[in-house]
């Protein structure tokens, strides 16, 4: 069809799937379907993952971004809005500014691609291994895993991101638990 | 089992351990022990410590703490220690200025200690990260605790949404961060900022466009135009000592990041981010200092003047490829802005007797006749801050304005001149109201000795600055060679 | 078409290879696998119902289903199948149409995926993932919100607050479910179900009888079963998210928690108690034919059935925990004593026993886990007596707030 292979095939429905479902996070007036079209957005991510060979990243989207945040965002709505009739106006006053910006952003980052793509030098480790061994995708999770080990790789941003998110969790329980000598201040 | 324990010189990252470990300890610590002095004094304690070991590390070659192929993740050179110093006196700025005020206002929290701590990691991580991926790790453990920092207050609305704003505004610029980063990768197939620099060539669009996301990246954290937007509401609504401690160790982390990333990884697009710098720099100049003038509340006005001075900073980097003490300059500017700064917060610290009051212009009305000590010292802020001679403000932006000068930047210079005299009108009109008016203001001045130790701390490095910046440009310079590919050739 | 090969195949469980070796294309054989996995599992839920049924009438001192299909009932839940399919779909007026249509397609979906990774008999697996374990996880942790949607779409209070006690206790109870796996991932050093499977020359059980335990409770929350179903109290929130189903839909709901709980059967048999091992009689060759196939399949079925059992078993045993007792039980006990377990086991395993012979390494890391869990219970009965849990924190700081 097209001169398209399958696989080029399956990435447009995909893409276009994550993309249409992302159009209607924004457009939806019902914040909850909102949400389950991010959901239905954030599935997309994951199997154009899977096409890339990527099943861990694949399956961490799924736990992390549907399981967890997508949950997150559902109950913050749940919790702050009406429950039943969650409707809201999707765009304010700025929608053409951000329309506007929004374009040119796209015509800009199409452009950079279209043009110059692919624009990796001769001398660079990914145009060195263009071919990647299915030895080391089936073998990857454990690559993985030594890499965020492994002083000689990613052992620091690791650490920093374990404190981070440390942080993060400490901070969020600052802001939520309940402070009763202060609600007379 | 071929197991070997990996050698790691952990000597590199040794004040940042001090510092990540003070806050992992005083978070246990929260479990046994409920009371606040004890975190103040064990982080006052952590921060000098990290600090004594941070300056002993000046002048020294540790070699690699760990290498990822040949390009280590993380580096410590003068350039970094130099820095990590200025971050750290920040934090004690912060901590002495605080002691006071968080008692008063009922804001002191265990919390608030542990995530000073983790920002501050974060902080000296920007200035040490040859890693785009450990530099964005690094901004968020820098961002994150800060935007739980600025709704310290949380029964207050204004911190509230200071918190949210920042927070907002901050998620938004990280993803374009990332953004570049990514297309830096696109380009480069490297995130080691050496092997970026290794493989990039002139001219390569996608790079181009991969440096433009990572400066607006930047220019967010570091409150330049037309990325300032956060900045007043930010500094307004969240707690003084958090503004004191985000004004300077947010803004210094940020350009120790955008000078080692911008010099070291990207001076194949020299050309393309010097004239877009230089650019934002006047933008930011301009609107700073102007939006500046129309300014009632101490804090928005501060925070303009924030965002002025950033923009007096940026000169400096945007003349980093044609002059070759450029970088140094802005390390000196950096130094000076910290001890004002610091300085500055600490008396409107000193003035806030209720959270949130005695913040307006009007409070100072008649500050000299009150507490005379505390407005001479403001004075010499104000001055320093405009940029009048014998203060630091003025020698820091003497070599600025020299690097323009040398860089060919001459409009770069007159605009920065020329904006300076402007915001001569706002930070003196401070003065006047000390000095011109009576007051009618019976509120108590809150100078503890902590905030007195810190204000003098303040006014010393001031004025030193002021009187002999000779030695000081030359640590400065110093602290850069070696550091930067750009310099090597200027 | 020989027969004798087609025979040998059966024998083997080598469907897939007799057909392709007759020149079947592999996404048609492929297709007649994933068809047959999925008919097999939803026809033996339909036993498992009678089987229930029977077992709980039988611990409560009852006969249970015995009209249809000769003495034993046998045919009492084809029975009850037949009669909810024919029953009229009645859609409630004010449902949100396409969550409340979806949901019962996608629990089902859902719980049929994670099947796709259990390996029934050597050589026989759908899918041999280097994933396995965390693709099983990332697919359960989906099938929650199936849970939001049918609460959301049904427009009904009941089924709202039924939804979020079920994502509230799933999302809680992932996380010890997540780090007690870890630790014969671990063990194994593999998250391929297959791997894990080869890995135990001893059954993890006996290795770290803890982290079995853990997985287990965890399982029977993450199922929603007794003591754990507050999901469907009939007493506090009528039926939970799936009052406003009728018919076939509630039928694919009524499916998809008995698939769960057989499938949390077979996991537990494939990560902790070897799977189709047993004493080596899953590789017996009798002249050329592979019938350890077979012999390994039925070694499985025998010991998911006997897990099932004691699922059975506990519901007809204990009664239904509290809201908050349950989320206290899994965030201030299983959670941390997993945590200490992953790290005890991980240090022990790498630092001490590195060079050590199976049994022996074995031996220790069993003693290990008795250890952590006594000194746990013994803590935690000390905490007891000095009388300091009797209140739970939450409900204290809310009284004090009011």
């Amino acid at each position: 069809m097209f001169g398209l292979e399958f696989d080029q095939i399956f990435f447009v429905l995909i893409a276009a799937v994550t993309l249409g479902f992302s159009v209607l996070v924004v457009t939806m007036r019902n914040l909850f379907h909102a949400a389950l079209a991010l959901m239905v957005a954030f599935l997309g991510v994951a199997v154009t993952y899977v096409t890339l060979g990527a099943g861990f990243l694949a399956m961490a989207q799924l736990l992390v971004y549907i399981g967890a945040i997508s949950i997150l965002i559902i109950f913050g709505i749940m919790m702050t809005r009406r429950i039943m009739s969650a409707e809201e106006e999707p765009f304010n006053g700025q929608a053409g500014l951000a329309a506007f910006t929004a374009v040119i952003f796209f015509a800009f980052t199409t452009y950079v691609f279209i043009n110059y793509w692919p624009a990796v030098p001769a001398v660079s480790p990914l145009a060195m291994a263009p071919e990647v061994d299915p030895a080391m995708i089936d073998n990857s999770v454990v690559l993985l895993g030594q890499a965020f080990v492994n002083p000689n790789a990613y052992v620091l941003p690791f650490e920093v991101a374990s404190v981070m998110l440390l942080a993060a969790l400490v901070g969020s329980v600052f802001i939520a638990k309940p402070r009763i000598q202060e609600a007379e201040a | 089992m071929d197991f070997q324990p990996p050698i790691i010189n952990l000597l590199i990252v040794a004040p940042l351990l001090i510092t990540m470990g003070a806050g992992l300890f005083l978070m246990l610590l929260n479990i046994f022990c409920k009371r606040d002095g004890v975190y103040y004094w064990l982080t006052l304690a952590a921060i000098a410590a990290a600090l004594v070991q941070n300056v002993a590390m000046w002048g020294h070659e540790y070699g690699t703490f760990i290498a990822r192929g040949s390009y280590p993740m993380v580096v410590s050179d003068n350039f970094s220690v130099f820095l990590n110093s200025i971050l750290l006196l920040s934090g004690i700025g912060t901590l002495l200025i605080s002691r006071n005020y968080l008692h008063r206002t009922k804001l002191e929290r265990p919390e608030f200690y542990m995530l000073m701590l983790f920002s501050l990691s974060g902080m000296m991580m920007m200035g040490m990260a040859n890693d785009l991926i450990l530099v964005f790790v690094a901004l968020e453990l820098l961002s994150i605790p800060l935007y739980i920092m600025a709704g310290l207050a949380v029964s207050r609305d204004d911190s509230k949404e200071s918190a949210m704003k920042y927070f907002l505004l901050g998620a938004f610029s990280s993803g374009i961060f990332v953004y570049g980063i990514a297309l830096i990768y696109g380009a480069t197939g490297a995130t080691a900022l050496p092997a970026v620099y290794a493989v990039l060539e002139a001219g390569s669009p996608l790079a181009m466009a991969g440096t433009a996301f990572l400066m607006v990246g930047f220019a967010f954290k570091i409150g330049a135009v037309p990325f300032h937007m956060w900045t007043p509401d930010v500094y307004e609504g969240a707690p003084t000592v958090v503004t004191a401690f985000m004004s300077v160790g947010a803004k210094v982390a940020g350009f120790a990041a955008l000078l080692r990333v911008f010099t070291v990884a990207l001076p194949a697009m020299s050309d393309a981010w010097m004239g877009a710098l230089a650019l934002i720099a006047a933008l930011t100049l301009i609107i700073g200092n102007v939006v500046a003038l129309m300014q009632t509340n101490i804090k928005r006005m501060l925070g303009y003047s924030s965002i002025a001075h950033a923009g007096y900073l940026l000169i400096g980097v945007a003349a980093a490829g044609q002059h070759s003490e450029a970088v140094g300059s802005v390390l000196l500017y950096m130094l000076a802005y910290l001890f004002t700064t610091m300085g500055a917060f600490g008396v409107v610290i000193a003035l806030e007797h209720k959270l949130g009051e005695g913040i307006m212009l009007e409070d100072y009305k008649g500050l000299a006749k009150r507490n005379p000590w505390l407005s001479a010292a403001m004075l010499v802020f104000m001055l320093s801050l405009t940029g009048v001679p014998p203060t630091g403000g003025f020698s820091g932006k003497f070599y600025i304005f020299r690097s323009a000068v040398e860089a060919n930047l001459w409009w770069l210079a007159i605009i920065a001149i020329m904006t300076s005299v402007v915001s001569g009108y706002y930070y003196l009109r401070v003065v006047f109201y000390m000095y011109m008016f009576d007051g009618d203001r019976t509120e108590p001045v809150y100078a503890g000795t902590a905030l007195k130790t810190g204000l003098l701390i303040a006014l010393v490095g001031t004025l030193w600055l002021g009187f002999f910046p000779a030695g000081w440009f030359e640590l400065a310079y110093k602290a850069v060679i070696g550091t930067t590919q750009l310099l090597a050739g200027g | 078409m020989d027969i004798m090969e087609l025979l040998k195949s059966l024998l083997e469980l080598d469907l897939g290879g007799y057909l392709q070796s007759v020149g079947t294309a592999v996404w048609v054989i492929n297709l007649i696998g994933v068809l047959n996995l999925a008919t097999a599992c939803m026809i033996i839920v339909i036993f498992l119902i009678w089987l229930e049924r029977k077992v709980i009438a039988r611990m409560q001192d009852r006969i249970g289903p015995n009209r249809v299909g000769g003495k034993y009932g046998l045919l009492q839940s084809v029975a009850d199948a037949t009669k909810l399919l024919s029953k009229e779909l009645i859609t409630p007026a004010g449902v949100d149409r396409i969550p409340y249509n979806v949901a019962p397609v996608l629990i089902v979906v859902a719980s049929l995926l994670t099947w796709a990774v259990i390996p029934l008999a050597p050589g026989v697996i759908g899918v041999d993932l280097n994933i396995a374990v965390f693709f099983v996880l990332a697919i359960s942790s989906v099938s929650v919100v199936t849970f939001l949607l049918a609460g959301w779409g049904s427009n009904n209070k009941y089924a709202l607050l039924g939804a979020f006690r079920a994502v509230a206790q799933m999302v809680s109870y992932e996380v010890p479910m997540i780090v007690s796996l870890l630790v014969p991932i671990l063990l194994a050093r593999s998250m391929s179900t297959v791997d894990i499977v080869e890995a135990q020359g001893i059954p993890f059980i006996v290795v770290v009888p803890l982290s079995a335990l853990i997985f287990f409770i965890s399982a029977l929350a993450e199922t929603g079963r007794t003591p754990f179903d507050l999901l469907e109290a009939d007493s506090e929130i009528v039926a939970g998210f799936h009052i406003e189903y009728s018919g076939m839909k509630f039928a694919m709901f009524f499916l998809a928690e008995f698939l769960g709980t057989l499938f949390m059967s077979a996991f537990f048999v494939v990560i902790y108690l070897s799977g189709y091992r047993f004493f080596g009689v899953e590789e017996l060759m009798i002249g050329g034919l592979h019938i350890g196939a077979l012999l390994g399949f039925i070694v499985f079925v025998v010991k998911v059935f006997l897990v099932y059992f004691v699922f059975i078993w506990i519901r007809a045993t204990l009664p239904r925990v509290r809201i908050d007792q349950l989320l206290n039980f899994n965030w201030k006990f299983l959670v941390p004593l997993s945590l200490v377990l992953l790290l005890t086991v991980a240090v022990m395993d790498k630092l001490f026993l590195a060079d050590a012979a199976q049994i022996p390494k074995a031996a220790v890391l069993m003693v290990t886990n008795i250890v952590v869990g006594w000194v746990t219970v013994e803590l935690l009965r000390r905490r007891d007596n000095d009388g300091q849990t009797a209140v739970s924190p939450i409900t204290e700081e809310a009284v004090t707030a009011h």
